[in-house]
C-alpha cells in the first residue's frame, strides 16, 4: 500500500489525515491522524496532537500521541506530552516529558 | 537529505497551508493553500481546493484554484481545473479540462509566499541576480538545470530570451543573465 511522505522542507499548518502508513520527514503544526503506522523521522517537527497505529518517533513530537498499537520513542527523539499506547518503548537517548497511559 | 521530496497518497486528506518543500506529489486531497518550490505532480486521483504555486506544474486531477508557475504549467489528459492558469509556459493536452483564465508569460505573476527554501532553490526568472555577486550563484549554477525559461533543454548558454517564442501579445522581457566573462570559469574552478 502506498504511504504519504511529508518532505524534509515541507510546512504544513493544519491537519493531515490518513488512511495509511505516514511518514514525517518535515514540519506539521496542527493536527495528524492517520489509520495506520507513523513514523516521524529525525528531523521532523510536529507541534500537533498525533493519532495513530504503530507509531516510531525519531524527531520532535509536542503535542499529545494516541496509538492504539505502540509507540516507539528512538533515540534522539525528543517528545513533549503525554503518549496513551498500549505498548510503549522509549529508548536509551530519547527525551521524553509528560504521562504515559497505558490503559487504552 | 537534500531531496525532500513528498508524496501524499491516495488514501489522504489534507486541510492546511502547504509551504516550502521541493517535489510535491499528490494523489489524495488537499484543501487549503499549496505553495511549493520544486515540481508539484498532480495524479489521477488527486482532488486539490487551493490556490497552487510552484516551479513547474503538472496536473491529471481535478484543481479547483489558481495555478501559478514560475516555469511551466501543463495540462495531461485527465486534468479537470476550474481556476486560472498563469505561468511562462502553459502546455493542455488533449482531454484536459480548464475552466478559468489562461495567461502565458510572466506578466502578472503574483508575488510567491513560498517560504525561503524557494529563495534558495532558484532565484525567480525575472529578477535574476549577478551570479558574481549573489551567495545562492555557486548552488543556482549547480541546480541550473532551469535557468530562466526552457526545462527540459538546458542550452544555458544561448540567449534564453530567443527561445520563447510567444505568438503576439506582450512578450517577456529578454532574461539574459548578465555574466562577466569568466563567470563559467571561476565557478567550476572554485567547485
Amino acid at each position: 500500500m502506498a504511504s504519504t511522505v511529508i518532505g524534509a522542507n515541507l510546512t504544513i499548518e493544519g491537519e493531515v489525515i490518513a488512511d495509511e502508513d505516514v511518514v514525517v520527514q518535515g514540519t506539521i503544526r496542527g493536527k495528524l491522524t492517520a489509520k495506520d503506522s507513523v513514523v516521524v523521522e529525525s528531523g521532523a517537527v510536529i507541534e500537533a496532537d498525533v493519532t495513530g497505529a504503530a507509531m516510531s518517533v525519531a524527531g520532535q513530537v509536542t503535542g499529545n500521541i494516541t496509538s492504539s498499537d505502540r509507540v516507539e520513542l528512538q533515540p534522539g527523539a525528543r517528545v513533549v506530552g503525554n503518549v496513551k499506547a498500549s505498548r510503549i518503548t522509549i529508548a536509551d537517548g530519547a527525551h521524553f516529558k509528560g504521562n504515559v497511559d497505558m490503559d487504552v | 537529505m537534500a531531496n525532500g521530496a513528498t508524496v501524499i497518497g491516495r488514501e489522504t486528506r489534507i486541510r492546511a497551508r502547504v509551504t516550502g518543500g521541493q517535489d510535491f506529489e499528490i494523489h489524495g486531497h488537499l484543501e487549503g493553500e499549496l505553495t511549493v518550490g520544486g515540481e508539484v505532480n498532480v495524479g489521477e486521483t488527486a482532488t486539490i481546493a487551493a490556490d497552487v504555486r510552484g516551479r513547474r506544474i503538472v496536473v491529471r486531477g481535478a484543481i479547483k484554484g489558481d495555478l501559478s508557475a514560475d516555469e511551466a504549467i501543463v495540462l495531461e489528459e485527465g486534468a479537470r481545473v476550474v481556476g486560472d492558469v498563469r505561468a511562462p509556459r502553459v502546455a493542455i493536452a488533449q482531454g484536459a479540462l480548464v475552466r478559468g483564465y489562461v495567461e502565458t508569460g510572466n506578466a502578472g505573476e503574483a508575488p510567491r509566499k513560498a517560504a525561503s527554501t524557494a529563495a534558495r532553490v532558484l532565484p525567480t526568472p525575472i529578477h535574476r541576480p549577478a551570479p558574481a555577486a549573489a551567495k545562492p550563484a555557486p548552488k543556482a549554477a549547480a541546480k541550473a538545470p532551469a535557468p530562466p525559461p526552457p526545462p527540459s533543454k538546458p542550452a544555458a548558454k544561448g540567449k534564453p530570451g530567443a527561445r520563447m517564442s510567444l505568438a503576439g501579445g506582450k512578450a517577456p522581457p529578454p532574461v539574459v543573465p548578465s555574466l562577466k566573462k569568466g563567470t563559467k570559469a571561476a565557478l567550476t574552478k572554485k567547485r
